[in-house]
Formats: C-alpha cells, sequence, structure tokens
C-alpha cells in the first residue's frame, strides 16, 4: 500500500474525517510486517506533518499533532501541554478514542495527577486507571528539557508502549517541538512588529498635523486620523484625490504637474494649494511632501504633511488687498477708483456677495453712488440722488441712524415691507443688504458701505471684520478726497491770486537747500514749471549785484529766535538781459528740528520800480536843477555883488588915467577918481566878508555828544536813500566810543554828506555789491575818528588836493560844495578831515578825527583856517 | 558958437557906478546925466534930449530891458548900451536881438565902452 497523498492531507485539515479514516485503518491491521509498514507509513504522515504547519499557531499545531496521533496509535487517549513561554496558563488539549467516549474529564484529572501540579515533563505513572479501565501511559518531551511542553499517551494495550510506538511518539513530538519552537519565533516576530507598527500608528495618529504616507509611486498608503477627521473621507475615498474634487479646481492641474514632477525626480516638493475640508469649504493648505529613503539610497516612503494656512492666508490676502486700497489712495487714485476697487476687494475675499459705497450729500441730504462695479445700472441709477431718509432703505437707515442695519432677508424683513427698496432689491435678484456707516475722523457719516447678497443672510464675524475694515478705508479715501479736492480749490485760489498780483511764495530749508517755489515763481523766475529748485539755480537768475543776499540770508545769525521778520529788495537779471525787481516778505522759522527755514512771498515789483526810478529820475532831475538854479543864483549874487565894485574900480582907474593924461591933466578928478577907486575896492571886500558871513549863518552849538548816536541818527535818516540806491550799508560802531564836545547837527550834516558822497560814488558799480563801511573808533587817548569807505569809483591822483576846494567836484550833478563846508565844519571842531584811495580794491575812504574835547573853538574861526 | 555935445543919459541902480561912469563918459567928451532908476528917467526932461542910452539891465523896479520897451512904446527910441554885473553870457544875444547897440559885461574896459558909443551914435 502507497503513501496516499490525499490522506496525509485529509489528515492535517480535517480531523473528524482523518479520524475516521485513521480508526479504519488501524481495524485493518494484521500482522508484524503490515504493522511495521503502517508504522512506517504513519510515521512518514507523522514526518510530514510540519508542512501544514507552516505559519501555524501553537494551538493549530498541538491539535492537529494530537488529531494525527490519536488516529494513528492504539490509543485511548492523547494529551498535550504547551507551555506559555509568556509564564501564563499553559495550552492543553486531549483527545480520547471512541472507546473512552465520555471520560476525557476523568483522564484530565489522571493525568493532571499523574503529572502533579508544577509543570512536569513527565508523568510520575506508567499507568493509570480510569474506572476499572487499566492504561499504559507513554510519554514524549517537547523541547529537549520539556519545556516547550508534553506530550501524554494513553492505551488500553498492556504492553504499550511498543517500540515503534514511543518511536512514532517521540518523532512527532520532536516535530511538534520545532514547529512550536518556530510558531513561537514567528509569533514572537510578529508580535513585535506589530507592536512597533501600533507605536508607528500612535505617534503618526498623535501628530497634530495631517499626515500621511506615501508608497514610493505616490499611491496614498496610510493617513493618520487627524487627516481622516479634516477630510472627512476613508482611505479609500482620499485615495483618489485626483479626481474626487478633493483638490480645488482651480489648483488641480497645477498640483498635478508638480506632484508628478517630485515623485518621478524624488526631490521634496511643496505645493500651497486649495483642498476641499469635510465640510465641503475649500481651504488653503500647504501641501509638503519628502521622501524617505533606505540605506541603499532607494525612495521607500514619501511623506506628506499638509497644514491648513487658510487663515493665514485670508488674513495675507486681506491685509495685502486694505494694502493695496491704501496705496491707491496714497498714491493719489481717484475716488471712484478706489471705491470700485475697494469693493472688488471684498466680493473677492467674501464671494457670493456684491459691494456698494454710497457717499451723502448732507445738504440734500441725498444720497451720490460712489461704487458699487458688480450691481447692475437698473439697481446703481436709481439710487443716485435718493434721499437720505431712515425709512427709504437700509443704507439711509445706517446713515441716520449711525449705526450698521442688517437686512438679513429683505422679502420678509418687515421693515422694508412698504419700501422702494426692496422692489428694487429684488428685482435686481439681491435677498440680504448689510450696510455700515462710513465715519469721518470727526465722526460725521460720510456715506455707507453696504454689501448684499442673493441670498438670505447676516455676515459672518470674519466678514464683520472685513467691513470695519474696509470702511475705516473708505472713510480715508474719502476724506482725503474731500480734502485734496478743498486743497485744490484753495490752491487754485493761491495761484490766481499769485499770477493776479504777480506774487510768488517759496520755502527755503537753509540746511539742506530744499527750496520749494510756486508756480507764480517759476514764472517770475521765466524757469520751466517743476523744475528742481537749487541754489545754484537761483544764482543764474539773481542779479550779479544781488547774489550776496543769498549769502547774507544764508549766514542769518543761527542762534537767532524764530518767527522774525524780513523783507528784502533783489533784482533778476533775465537771460535778455533784463531786469526784474522783486520784493520778498517772509519770515525765518523755526523747523522742529531747530533749522532755518524761510517762508516768503516774492511780488514783481519791476513795473512799480521802473515807475518809482521814473519818478525818482524825474525828482534828482528836478533836484538838480533846482540846486543848479539855488547855486546859479548865488553865483549870480556873488558875480554880480563882487562885478559892481570891480566895475566902480576900473571905471574910476580908467577915468583916473585919463583926467592925468589930460591937458591940463584934472589932479583934481584924478584924486577924486583914486579915491572912489579904494572906496570900490573895500567895498569887494565887505562883499566877500558879507559872503563868508552868509555861509556860517547858524549859531555853532557845543554840546556833549555820543558820536555813534549821532550816526545812527544819519543812518536811519538816510536808510531809505541808501537801499533805494542798493547800498549795503556795514556799521562798525566802536563800543567804547567816549563822548565828545561839538555841533550835533554840524557833524551829523558831515556824516550825512559823507555817506552821501559814497553812496553816489557808486552809482555807477555794477558788477560787485555796493558796500559802504561806516565805522567809529577811538583813535588815540584823546581823539576819536569815523571813517566812510566805499568801494565806487575811487579818487585821482591829482584831486586829492583839490578836493576841498569849494566849487571841486567829480560828480556831474554835484555843487562840490559838499567836502568844502564839512572841512570847514570839521576845523571848527578843531578836527580833521581827509581822504585817501582804498589800500585794497577800488573806491575812496574819507574820514575825519575830533578831539575829545572841543572847548574853547571860536565862533566864527575861518573855515579853512587850519590846513 | 555953441557946440551942442550929444546927451549920453545913464541908469543904473548902482551908486559906485553912478558915480565913477559919469566922469569917464565925459572924458570921451559927451554930456552925461546919471539916474538911480528907470522911473526917475522916464519922469526927467532928458527923455526927448538923450541921444544915447547907457542902461542897467536888473534894476529894482523897472529893468533895462522893460525901459527900452516902455521907450519903444512912446516911439521915443533911442540907440541903448547895456551894461550889467550878471556873469550871464547868454542875455547878450537876447538883448541885441531886442535892438541893443551893445552888452557890457561890468567890469568892462574904457575901450569896450567907447566902441559901443561910437556905435550908437553912428545909428
Amino acid at each position: 500500500m502507497t503513501t496516499d497523498p490525499a490522506r496525509i492531507s485529509l489528515g492535517g485539515s480535517a480531523f473528524g474525517d482523518t479520524r475516521v479514516d485513521v480508526d479504519t485503518s488501524l481495524k485493518s491491521v494484521a500482522d508484524e510486517p503490515a504493522q511495521l509498514r503502517r508504522r512506517l507509513n504513519d510515521l512518514v504522515s507523522i514526518m510530514a506533518l510540519p508542512a501544514l504547519w507552516a505559519g501555524g499557531e501553537p494551538p493549530e499545531i498541538v491539535t492537529t499533532l494530537v488529531d494525527a496521533l490519536v488516529g494513528t496509535l492504539p490509543l485511548a487517549f492523547i494529551f498535550a501541554r504547551v507551555n506559555d513561554p509568556d509564564g501564563g496558563s499553559p495550552f492543553e488539549t486531549v483527545r480520547v478514542a471512541e472507546s473512552m467516549e465520555g471520560r476525557a474529564r476523568e483522564i484530565r484529572r489522571a493525568i493532571d495527577l499523574s503529572l502533579g501540579n508544577a509543570a512536569s515533563n513527565s508523568p510520575l505513572h506508567s499507568r493509570i486507571f480510569i474506572g476499572d479501565v487499566q492504561l499504559a501511559l507513554a510519554s514524549a518531551r517537547l523541547g529537549l528539557q520539556g519545556e516547550i511542553g508534553v506530550l501524554v499517551a494513553g492505551s488500553e494495550t498492556t504492553d504499550f508502549p511498543a517500540q515503534t510506538e514511543q518511536l512514532i511518539l517521540d518523532v512527532a513530538a520532536n516535530q511538534a517541538a520545532i514547529a512550536l519552537q518556530q510558531a513561537r519565533l514567528l509569533t514572537e516576530r510578529t508580535r513585535r512588529a506589530n507592536e512597533s507598527e501600533r507605536e508607528w500608528r500612535l505617534i503618526v495618529d498623535s501628530i497634530p498635523g495631517l499626515v500621511a504616507v506615501l508608497s514610493p509611486t505616490g499611491d496614498v498608503e496610510v493617513v493618520n486620523r487627524p487627516l481622516l477627521e479634516y477630510f472627512g473621507q476613508t482611505l479609500e475615498e482620499l485615495r483618489q484625490w485626483g479626481t474626487n474634487g478633493t483638490v480645488h479646481p482651480e489648483d488641480l492641474p497645477h498640483v498635478v504637474e508638480v506632484f508628478t514632477r517630485a515623485i518621478a525626480s524624488g526631490t521634496p516638493y511643496e505645493i500651497v494649494q486649495r483642498l476641499r475640508r469635510g465640510d465641503g469649504v475649500y481651504r488653503w493648505i500647504q501641501n509638503s511632501g519628502f521622501p524617505l529613503r533606505d540605506t541603499a539610497g532607494q525612495i521607500v516612503r514619501w511623506c506628506v504633511l499638509l497644514t491648513d494656512i487658510d487663515e493665514r492666508k485670508r488674513a495675507e490676502a486681506q491685509l495685502a488687498g486694505e494694502i493695496r486700497l491704501l496705496d491707491m489712495v496714497a498714491c493719489g487714485s481717484s475716488l471712484t477708483d478706489v471705491l470700485n476697487a475697494l469693493c472688488c476687494f471684498v466680493e473677492d475675499t467674501a464671494t457670493n456677495c456684491h459691494c456698494g459705497v454710497y457717499l451723502i450729500d448732507w445738504r440734500g441730504p441725498t444720497f451720490q453712488n460712489a461704487a458699487a462695479p458688480t450691481l447692475p445700472a437698473s439697481f446703481n441709477d436709481p439710487i443716485d440722488g435718493l434721499p437720505v431718509r431712515r425709512e427709504i432703505g437700509p443704507c439711509a437707515r445706517a446713515a441716520c441712524l449711525r449705526t450698521q442695519v442688517i437686512a438679513a432677508d429683505i422679502e420678509s424683513d418687515p421693515l422694508w415691507q412698504a419700501s422702494p427698496f426692496r422692489d428694487l432689491a429684488l428685482t435686481n435678484g439681491l435677498r440680504s443688504c448689510w450696510s455700515t456707516p462710513i465715519y469721518s475722523l470727526a465722526g460725521q457719516v460720510l456715506g455707507t458701505f453696504a454689501i448684499y447678497q442673493r441670498t438670505p443672510g447676516r455676515p459672518t464675524p470674519l466678514l464683520q471684520d472685513l467691513i470695519a475694515q474696509v470702511t475705516h478705508i473708505a472713510s480715508i479715501a474719502i476724506e482725503r478726497a474731500q480734502s485734496e479736492t478743498a486743497l485744490k480749490r484753495s490752491e487754485a485760489f493761491l495761484a490766481d491770486g499769485q499770477r493776479l498780483s504777480l506774487t510768488g511764495s517759496f520755502s527755503w530749508r537753509v540746511a539742506t537747500d530744499e527750496i520749494t517755489w510756486s508756480e507764480q515763481l517759476y514764472r517770475i523766475y521765466q524757469i520751466e514749471i517743476g523744475t528742481p529748485v537749487t541754489l545754484d539755480l537761483i544764482r543764474t537768475r539773481v542779479h550779479p549785484e544781488d547774489v550776496s543776499l543769498l549769502e547774507k540770508m544764508k549766514m542769518i545769525d543761527q542762534a537767532r529766535a524764530g518767527d522774525d521778520e524780513f523783507e528784502w529788495q533783489y533784482r533778476l537779471l533775465m537771460p535778455d538781459h533784463s531786469v526784474k525787481y522783486l520784493h520778498a516778505v517772509g519770515h525765518a522759522i523755526r523747523n522742529q528740528d531747530n533749522q532755518l527755514e524761510y517762508i516768503a512771498a516774492v511780488q514783481d515789483v519791476t513795473e512799480r520800480r521802473v515807475a518809482e526810478e521814473a519818478l525818482a529820475r524825474a525828482r534828482s532831475e528836478l533836484a538838480k536843477v533846482a540846486r543848479a538854479t539855488s547855486l546859479s543864483a548865488l553865483t549870480a549874487s556873488i558875480v554880480h555883488e563882487i562885478n559892481q565894485p570891480l566895475s566902480g574900480i576900473i571905471t574910476n582907474a580908467s577915468t583916473c588915467l585919463r583926467m592925468l593924461d589930460a591937458h591940463p591933466p584934472d589932479v583934481d578928478g584924478a584924486r577924486e577918481t583914486a579915491k572912489r577907486t579904494i572906496r570900490d575896492g573895500n567895498r569887494a571886500s565887505e562883499v566877500v566878508t558879507r559872503l563868508r558871513a552868509l555861509f556860517s549863518k547858524r549859531e555853532f552849538t557845543l554840546e556833549p555828544l555820543d558820536l555813534n548816536e549821532a550816526t545812527r541818527e544819519v543812518i536811519a535818516l538816510s536808510s531809505n536813500e541808501l537801499q533805494r540806491n542798493r547800498i549795503l550799508l556795514q556799521p562798525e560802531l566802536a563800543d567804547d566810543l567816549p563822548t565828545i564836545t561839538g555841533d550835533r547837527i554840524q557833524l551829523q550834516q558831515v556824516i550825512l554828506n559823507l555817506l552821501r558822497n559814497g553812496s553816489d560814488a557808486m552809482g555807477n558799480v555794477h558788477d560787485r555789491p555796493r558796500q559802504l563801511l561806516i565805522k567809529t573808533e577811538r583813535e588815540k587817548a584823546d581823539r576819536i575818528r569815523l571813517t566812510v569807505r566805499d568801494v565806487g569809483v575811487g579818487l585821482p591822483p591829482q584831486s586829492l588836493t583839490s578836493l576841498f576846494d569849494a566849487f571841486y567836484t567829480t560828480k556831474s550833478g554835484g555843487m562840490g560844495i559838499g567836502l568844502f563846508v564839512s572841512r570847514s565844519i570839521i576845523e571848527r571842531h578843531h578836527g580833521r578831515l581827509w581822504a585817501e584811495p582804498n589800500d585794497r580794491g577800488p573806491g575812496a575812504t574819507f574820514s575825519f578825527s575830533l578831539p575829545l574835547s572841543a572847548d574853547g573853538v571860536p565862533d566864527g574861526l575861518p573855515a579853512t583856517g587850519t590846513s | 558958437m555953441t557946440v551942442t555935445r550929444s546927451l549920453v543919459s545913464i541908469i543904473d541902480d548902482d551908486e559906485s557906478v553912478r558915480e565913477s561912469l559919469p566922469d569917464l563918459v565925459r572924458q570921451f567928451g559927451f554930456a552925461v546925466e546919471a539916474f538911480a532908476s528907470a522911473e526917475a528917467f522916464l519922469s526927467s526932461k532928458y527923455v526927448n534930449q538923450t541921444t544915447c542910452l547907457i542902461l542897467d539891465v536888473a534894476m529894482p523896479g523897472m529893468s533895462g530891458p522893460e525901459l527900452q520897451r516902455e521907450l519903444a512904446n512912446r516911439r521915443r527910441t533911442m540907440p541903448i548900451v547895456f551894461i550889467t554885473a550878471s556873469g550871464d553870457r547868454m542875455i547878450r544875444g537876447r538883448l541885441l536881438a531886442q535892438g541893443a547897440v551893445e552888452c557890457l559885461f561890468k567890469p568892462f574896459s574904457e575901450t569896450a565902452l567907447l566902441d559901443a558909443l561910437n556905435a550908437a551914435l553912428r545909428r
């Protein structure tokens, strides 16, 4: 009989059938060789058992083993105990033959007794009695020391176990031990694997992010619990992310492209995309994936981390939008553009809504439709010009009550049942309207901001935040536009005024040379409007003689207190060589940094100035004529007075000669005429004396006087004239000047005369500032000196001596008498008056020096007596 | 025989002239009458007898040129030699244009005076 694989196979998989089969075959055993063959076959069957046990659990192995043995050997029962390697209760099983049916419990008790309570690897008895049936026992250890367990078999056969039976039992035990050992190892390994899997899952699940693990080809293998919960999908559903709408349709192509490329190239990727959350809302997600590699560098998994950045993204977008709006405001975009952009911004951010901004003209008060870019004209047009009365609509109500008005459902809201707004909104498909007042900084309602939806609803807290933000921005934009309009109007007024009055204005920060001009000033300077103004540019226009004024302005004493008023007259030399006269009035202020800044108005006074100059010229001509007239009258008078006696002298002398030449000589007549000649000579002398008396008619009055004070009075008196002649007067009056005694009026006439001479001497100076220095100083212990230095035409050397002659003059219109008289005045004070050319540079210096005391000056001293 | 000498009338407000000039003119051989003012001359009997007039330009009251016009008005024309102490040389042309024989500026030489008187008498 050959080994039947079907039997073995049956014996391994369906115990009941096998047992029946084995029992049947046992009964057919007859003779020894047949038995031996049988045992050999049994042995082969037993040896084949491990093939069945592969991957099996210990109970399976043991159960299969005992089933196989009970069918193989002539057993009453077979018992198997497998110890738990972890120290738990051992696994025990028992099979009983049909003959012992129903006595399994007794057998267990007997075996327990025989093996003892302590885990033992072999029974204490070789025979036991189950009732009156005596059973011979055989045992086999599982494992070398029975550490795995034990097999105990009992048989009614008295010589049990025969040698072959013990062999089969031992082989079976041996096979089972190996299988159990393997199973135990396998279990251990599986347990460990499961444990590590559990730990890993625990870690992944407890990551507070959304984590997925992908296969090297990008298929979703594992996702953590938070991810499942976030998306509200099963793992299977999630695996279909590419087609099931999880990714926002707009983002899908990009996501697929980046993802595919990353998987193909094995490089980490990062995508910002919208993914649909469990509640159906698309959220912005940052998707970062990175490959995990084994030691050989092969990608074994992809780890993917999804981060919900929706709020950050929303905040960023909102902030960017707000900044864009504020930028528009700052850059001077038109109010309409700003408000339209504002509406679009809210519509983009909030989605499924329409926005409108309505300005209020409080003079009506009426609405003005300022911006509603996505609402139709059929809705917008009727709003324009609507009166602002609270029953008109939500916006009017919001404006009147100064509060947000939410019309959650316009159709059913009783407030609007009778309002024309209800029809208007419903006809245009709008169901809800949320109006918020836009306040000015001062709290005035500038207008309203309205959001409309096509479905009933209320604003979310998030949207309320947005509304608060944009109404604030709208307020800034509106106020700015209004103040700009006002500013433009006043600027226009100012510009018109400046143009009309030929007055420009400028500001000049001296430290930084930041200069700002009004348009009119550009026109005055004939420089293209908008050209950056620099000092160099100004210098190209300012008359060379007046350029020093700029320096003077820069040099203003830095410590000087603010708000000083200034007034300047200066000229421009235009490219066509015409001259413009400017009159600037301004003040110097100190800005926050304590830096000097001029703010001034500049008037083009050329016409006035030309008229003035013409007048001055006419006046001066007149004065010259008058002066010449009075001089000629004086001269005529002097000539007349002198000529009369001279005429007498000559006539008498002629007569005298004729009388002496007569025949006979008329000696008496000659004597008479000679006497008359002498008398006429005396008369001429009297005339001269009278003339001298005429020149010094005034009383000479001595008094103590302060020459500085007297000088300052003269400066004050002549400042207008000096300014008119554009003389830069530099007074340098000594502090320590002692009082002198003198005739104040006469000395002031001298000073005035010297100033005028100096001023006149510079009348033709056009290439340099007309500087006139007037200086007082102590000369010696007992003298003081006054000096006037001009930079004018100077003195021809040959004229130095004749300078002080009565009728000497270098001036076309001058009388020349000034220096003559001046010198005589100074000499009456025992002083000295002299002139000298300047050491350096052009011009002349006139000086007089006076003794401190003019005591003892005799009245009527000859004017020219001392030099 | 009676030699009727030409009468030269001198009118000048200046006393030294009235003292000195008549003597000199007499030395030339003329009859002389001197007056301190134009008015005094006009009111005298010599107006019609005067052959030649030596007349000061500037005088208080009626001036020399005014007397010249007055005489013209009275159809009593006579050659006039103006004398003046003024330095204004322009006056000479004007006076000559108005009919004067000469205008002498004080102080003048006797030659100048004689030439002028001769010229006057040639008229």
